[in-house]
C-alpha cells in the first residue's frame, strides 16, 4: 500500500477534478487513460486527448452563455463523452447532475426543473426524445447537447446542438484566447459544489446531495488507502453513471491512480467486451454475482459429462481448500484458471459487493473461484463506501470496517449493541441541494449523518448492518432483531422457499419454515425417503433434521440473541394467491400472524407437537382437508434462565 | 386498369428510380401477375400489401431478377434491366431479403455481411494470396469499417462473432437485413421483414426501416402483412389481389379504397369476376 501511496498527487492541492486532469496531462500527455469500444474495436484517448476535449467542451458551454454556478445535466449511457461532459462542467465552476439513463419522462422533468438545469449532454436520439417530448415541462432547458447524431437531423428545434459543434466552437475560443480554460480552472476550488448526485428515493422524489469536487477526491484517497490501485489497472466502468460509487471509480479514483477506464460497446456485449479488457477491479450489485454464478452452473449442465465430472471435482477441492484457509493449485489448474479467464476475471486484484446480501454460497464460490470478494457499505450522502473488508479480513457477515478518519457510531442501542448507525467523516456531502429541512432531518448534531439503518459491531470490530431501522423488531427482552434479515439467510439454503421469523414482543425467536418442494423432493428420491405429499413430505423426520442443520447453520452466523429458538414445517407452502405473501413474494406478517395465530401460539406455549386440522380451498374451489400433526424442533438457543416457557417445555 | 391510378400518374413527372411496366407473370396456365404497373420514387418508402397469394412476392422476384416477366419491362434508374442477371442487378443497386431467412447458417454473422460486399471487392483469391502488398489488407479494413456501420445501426454488436444459425428468428432477420444493407443499395426489397415477429421485435424493426430510409436515403419496396405498420410507416402503398393491382396511393387513400376492403374481407369484387379463370385456385388462398 505504501508503494502506492507515493504515486498519487496530492488532492489537496490539485483539489478538483479539472486540476487533476490538467495535471496529468501535463506529467503523462501520453498515457491512454480512457478506452471506448466503437465499430468492434477499441479506441483510446490519453490524458493529452481528454484534457484538450474537456478544454474544447468547456470553452463551448461558455459560447451557449453556461457560467459558474448552472447545472449540467447529464443523460446516457456511460461513454467517455459523459466523462468529459461533467469534468468541463466542473471546470466551468458548474454542478454535474447525472440521470439515470432509464428514468423515465416525469422523473428527468422532475429532476431538470428542480435542479434549474441549463444544459443537458443527451447521448443519442432515445434520450433526446425524452427530452423534448417534455416540450414545456422543462422550461428551464437552454441547449441540449447530443452526442450521437443519428436520427436527430430531422428535428429542427432551436435547443439543439451536437457536440462535436460545441467543441467546434470550444476551439475556436481556445485560438483565441489560449489560456481562457486554464483561468477557469484555476478559479475552481475544491469547497464548490462540484456534483449534485441523487439519492434512492424508494417512497418519494429523489433527493440531490450536494458533493464538493475536493471532498470527493479526499474520500477516494482514503478508499485508495484500504484498496490500492495504479495507473496500470484496468477498470470497465459498467456501473450506472449517476450512481455514486461510479462517481468514485471511473471519475475520483481513476483521477487520483491514473487507472484506465474502459468503456463497452453495448451493454449486450458487457461480459465479452470485459473479457477483452480483463479489468483489476469490479463492483457488482449481488443479484449480477448471483446471476454470474448461476450462470456458470447452468451452462455447465449443457456441457459434456467430463466436464462436469472436472466441474464437480474442481469445485469441491477449491470449496476444501478455502475452508483450510488455502487454495488448491490442482482445481486451479483443472478449473479455476480456465473459469476466470471465460469471465473476465483472469487479472482481477479486487471484487466488491455491496447494497445487499449476498448469499454465502455465492459469496463461497467466488472466493473458491479465486476472486478476492470483499463486501462494503456506504450511503450516497457519505460519498458511497466508507467500510470495507480489509483484503486479509474477510467475512461474508459483516461489511468490514471503516476507512481511516470515518467514525462510526450506534445510537439507541438495545442491550447487544444493535442500534442506528450514525456516521461522520471528513468528506461528506454539504446537504441537499435546496432542500435545508431534509438536511437539518438527516443530521444528528455535529456532523454526524443518521444512516436510517440498523447495525453493530461484532467482536472483531466489523459492522454488521441488518435492515432498516424502521423494520426491526424487537423481543420482549428489548432485543433488536430483523425478522427480513434472518428469513433472507435462512432462503439463501436451497430447501427453504420461505421462512417467517416471529418473535416481535415474545421471549425468543422462532420461525414457521415451508420448504422448497422441488429440491427437497429430489433429495428425499435420492435418499429413498418415500412421501405422498407436500404436507406428508414436510413431516417426515428425515426431511425435519435436514432442515434442522439448515436453521443451526444460520444460527451460527447471527448474534446470540437472534437465532431462532425453535422452527416448526409448515404444512403449506405460503402463497400470494392466499394473501399470504404479496406479489413480490414479501411475507405479509398480519396475515400469517392471524392465519396461522394458534399453531403460532402453540408453539411459544412450548408445545411439542401441534395438531393441526383444517381445510385449503385450491385455486379451482377444489377443498382439502388436511390433518396433520407438526412437530416444533428446539434448537435449545440460549434464552433467559427464568424463562418458565422452557421449563415447560423440557 | 381505370383505377386510382391517376393520382400515380400525375406524380410520375418527378423521374421514379424504379419504373415498373405492365407486368405479367405466368406459370404455365397460372397466371401470377397481371399487367401490373407501378413506380417508386428516390427515398421513397413503398409497400406492396395483398392477400396470400395475390402475387407480392413474384413481384418482388420480378424486380430482383429471380423470375423474368412473361411481359412488361422493369426500369430501374433509367435502364432496362428486365432480363439482367440477379447478380448483375446486386451491382447496380437493388438489395433484398427474404421471406424465409436465407442466411448461410453455418458461417458467422459478420461472414455472412461481408458476403453482402462481395460485389465490391476487386481482390480475388490470387491477389489475396499477396496479403499485403496486393491491397487485400487495406480493402478488407476498409469494407469491414462499412460492415461494423451496418452492425452498430442494426444493434447486432453482442452477436457479430456468433454463428448465424444459432441465433433467434428476430436475430437472424436483422442479420439478413444487414447483409442487404451491407450491399450499399440504391433500393432495397424487404419481403415481409417483420413475418413471425412478437411486437417488441416488430416496433424495433420498423424503427430500423424508417431510419434507414430517413438517415441513410435507401428506397425501400417493402411486402408486410401488418398492416398497422404498413400503413404507419409507408409513403405510398400498392394493393395486389389475384395478380392484379387494385389500388394504389397514399396510405390514407388505400384504406379507404372498397376494392381494397373486399380484397381484404372476402367479399365478391364485381371487378375481380372476370379474371377468377386465371387466378390462383382457390384452395392456395390461405386467407
Amino acid at each position: 500500500m505504501a508503494i502506492a501511496n507515493e504515486t498519487y498527487p496530492d488532492v489537496t492541492v490539485h483539489d478538483t477534478m479539472p486540476k487533476l486532469l490538467a495535471q496529468h496531462a501535463k506529467a503523462h500527455p501520453g498515457d491512454v487513460w480512457l478506452r471506448e469500444k466503437d465499430l468492434g474495436i477499441w479506441i483510446s484517448y490519453t490524458f493529452a486527448d481528454v484534457q484538450q476535449r474537456v478544454r474544447d467542451i468547456t470553452l463551448g458551454l461558455t459560447t451557449l452563455g453556461v457560467a459558474r454556478g448552472d447545472v449540467i445535466g447529464l443523460l446516457g449511457d456511460n461513454r467517455p463523452e459523459w466523462l468529459m461532459g461533467e469534468i468541463a462542467a466542473h471546470a466551468l465552476g458548474g454542478m454535474s447532475l447525472g440521470i439515470y439513463r432509464d428514468a423515465l419522462g416525469d422523473e428527468v422533468a422532475y429532476l431538470v426543473t428542480y435542479a434549474d438545469v441549463a444544459v443537458v449532454f443527451a447521448e443519442d436520439e432515445e434520450q433526446v426524445d425524452k427530452l423534448l417530448s417534455l416540450d414545456e415541462k422543462i422550461p428551464t432547458v437552454r441547449h441540449i447537447v447530443y452526442s450521437d447524431p443519428r436520427g436527430i437531423r430531422k428535428y429542427d428545434d432551436p435547443r439543439l446542438i451536437s457536440l462535436k459543434e460545441l467543441e467546434k466552437r470550444g476551439a475556436e475560443v481556445a485560438a483565441r484566447d489560449a489560456s481562457a480554460y486554464d483561468r477557469l480552472v484555476s478559479a475552481g476550488k475544491g469547497d464548490d459544489v462540484a456534483i449534485l448526485c441523487t439519492t434512492s428515493g424508494t417512497t418519494s422524489h429523489p433527493k440531490l446531495a450536494m458533493l464538493t469536487g475536493g471532498a470527493v477526491l479526499k474520500h477516494c484517497r482514503a478508499y485508495l488507502d484500504m484498496d490500492p490501485r495504479t495507473a496500470a489497472d484496468e477498470y470497465v466502468s459498467v456501473l450506472q453513471m449517476p450512481w455514486i460509487m461510479e462517481q468514485i471509480y471511473a471519475f475520483g479514483q481513476a483521477l487520483i491512480s491514473r487507472m484506465k477506464v474502459n468503456f463497452v460497446e453495448e451493454q449486450e456485449t458487457l461480459m465479452a467486451d470485459m473479457r477483452e479488457i480483463g479489468p483489476s477491479f469490479v463492483l457488482f450489485a449481488p443479484r449480477v454475482w448471483e446471476q454470474i454464478a448461476a450462470d456458470v452452473r447452468s451452462r455447465m449442465m449443457d456441457s459434456s459429462a467430463f466436464k462436469r465430472a472436472m466441474f464437480d471435482i474442481g469445485m469441491k477441492l477449491g470449496l476444501k481448500a478455502l475452508d483450510q484457509g488455502r487454495r488448491s493449485p490442482l482445481a486451479d489448474f483443472i478449473l479455476f484458471r480456465a473459469l476466470r479467464d471465460r469471465l473476465g476475471f483472469s487479472h482481477l486484484k479486487s471484487a466488491a459487493t455491496g447494497g445487499a446480501a449476498l448469499g454465502p454460497d455465492t459469496f463461497r464460490f467466488f472466493l473458491a473461484l479465486g476472486v478476492p470478494m470483499r463486501q462494503l457499505y456506504g450511503q450516497t450522502e457519505l460519498l458511497g463506501a466508507y467500510t470495507l473488508h480489509k483484503a486479509e479480513d474477510v467475512d461474508f457477515d459483516t461489511v468490514g470496517v471503516p476507512f481511516d478518519g470515518v467514525e462510526i457510531r450506534i445510537d439507541d442501542p438495545d442491550p447487544n449493541g444493535l442500534g442506528e448507525v450514525v456516521t461522520r467523516h471528513a468528506n461528506m456531502f454539504t446537504g441537499y441541494f435546496r432542500n435545508a429541512e431534509e438536511t437539518a432531518k438527516s443530521f444528528a448534531e455535529e456532523g454526524w449523518m443518521r444512516t436510517g439503518d440498523a447495525g453493530f459491531f461484532n467482536t472483531k470490530g466489523h459492522l454488521v448492518v441488518i435492515d432498516r431501522i424502521r423494520d426491526m423488531a424487537k423481543t420482549s427482552h428489548g432485543d433488536r432483531f430483523s425478522p427480513q434479515y434472518i428469513e433472507n439467510k435462512l432462503k439463501f439454503s436451497p430447501y427453504v422457499a420461505e421462512a417467517v421469523v416471529l418473535g416481535d414482543g415474545r421471549d425468543s425467536l422462532a420461525a414457521l419454515i415451508c420448504i422448497r418442494f422441488s429440491i427437497v423432493s429430489k433429495w428425499a428420491e435420492k435418499n429413498r425417503i418415500s412421501f405422498t405429499t407436500y404436507t406428508d413430505l414436510s413431516a417426515r423426520p428425515e426431511v425435519i433434521e435436514l432442515l434442522r442443520k439448515e436453521v443451526e447453520a444460520v444460527n451460527r452466523t447471527l448474534p446470540e440473541k437472534q437465532r431462532i429458538g425453535r422452527f416448526l414445517l409448515l404444512y403449506k407452502e405460503l402463497d400470494a394467491d392466499d394473501g399470504e405473501l404479496t406479489r413480490t413474494r414479501k411475507v405479509r406478517r398480519g396475515v400469517i400472524n392471524e392465519r396461522y395465530g394458534t399453531i403460532i401460539d402453540a408453539m411459544y406455549a412450548g408445545q411439542k407437537v401441534i395438531d393441526v386440522d383444517t381445510t385449503i380451498t385450491f385455486q379451482d374451489g377444489t377443498r382439502q382437508r388436511i390433518k396433520t400433526k407438526l412437530d416444533v424442533i428446539d434448537l435449545g438457543a440460549p434464552r433467559p434462565v427464568n424463562d418458565d416457557t422452557k421449563r415447560r417445555a423440557a | 386498369m381505370s383505377l386510382p391510378a391517376a393520382s400515380a400518374e400525375a406524380a410520375k413527372g418527378v423521374s421514379a428510380l424504379l419504373d415498373v411496366q405492365n407486368i405479367s407473370l405466368r406459370f404455365g396456365g397460372l397466371k401470377a401477375l397481371s399487367d401490373v404497373s407501378f413506380h417508386v420514387r428516390p427515398s421513397e418508402l413503398f409497400s406492396i400489401i395483398g392477400p396470400n397469394g395475390a402475387g407480392k412476392t413474384s413481384m418482388l422476384n420480378c424486380i430482383s431478377g429471380r423470375y423474368t416477366p412473361s411481359e412488361g419491362r422493369v426500369v430501374f434508374d433509367g435502364a432496362d434491366v428486365t432480363r439482367l442477371k440477379p447478380n448483375r442487378r446486386a451491382e447496380i443497386g437493388i438489395g433484398r431479403t427474404f421471406q424465409n431467412l436465407a442466411l448461410f447458417s453455418h458461417m458467422s454473422v459478420l461472414d455472412n455481411i461481408m458476403v453482402g460486399r462481395h460485389h465490391l471487392l476487386k481482390n480475388n483469391f490470387l491477389t489475396g494470396a499477396l496479403y499485403w502488398i496486393g491491397g487485400a489488407q487495406k480493402e478488407e479494413l476498409e469494407h469491414r469499417r462499412k460492415v461494423e456501420e451496418v452492425i452498430d445501426f442494426l444493434d447486432i454488436q453482442h452477436v457479430r462473432k456468433a454463428t448465424a444459425g444459432t441465433l433467434s428468428y428476430g436475430l437472424r432477420k436483422r442479420v439478413e437485413l444487414a447483409r442487404a444493407v451491407a450491399l450499399e443499395p440504391k433500393l432495397i426489397l424487404l419481403d415481409e421483414p417483420m413475418a413471425g415477429m412478437n411486437l417488441e421485435e416488430k416496433e424495433d424493426m420498423a424503427r430500423y426501416i424508417v431510419d434507414l430510409n430517413e438517415e441513410w436515403g435507401m428506397t425501400i419496396v417493402m411486402i408486410e402483412h401488418d398492416m398497422g405498420v404498413v400503413m404507419d410507416i409507408s409513403h405510398r402503398v400498392m394493393v395486389l389481389d389475384f395478380g392484379r393491382k387494385i389500388a394504389d396511393g397514399l396510405p390514407a387513400e388505400v384504406l379507404a379504397n372498397e376494392h381494397v376492403r373486399k380484397a381484404y374481407l372476402g367479399e365478391e369484387d364485381p371487378l375481380l369476376e372476370d379474371e377468377t379463370a386465371a387466378a390462383p385456385l382457390p384452395e392456395m388462398r390461405s386467407a
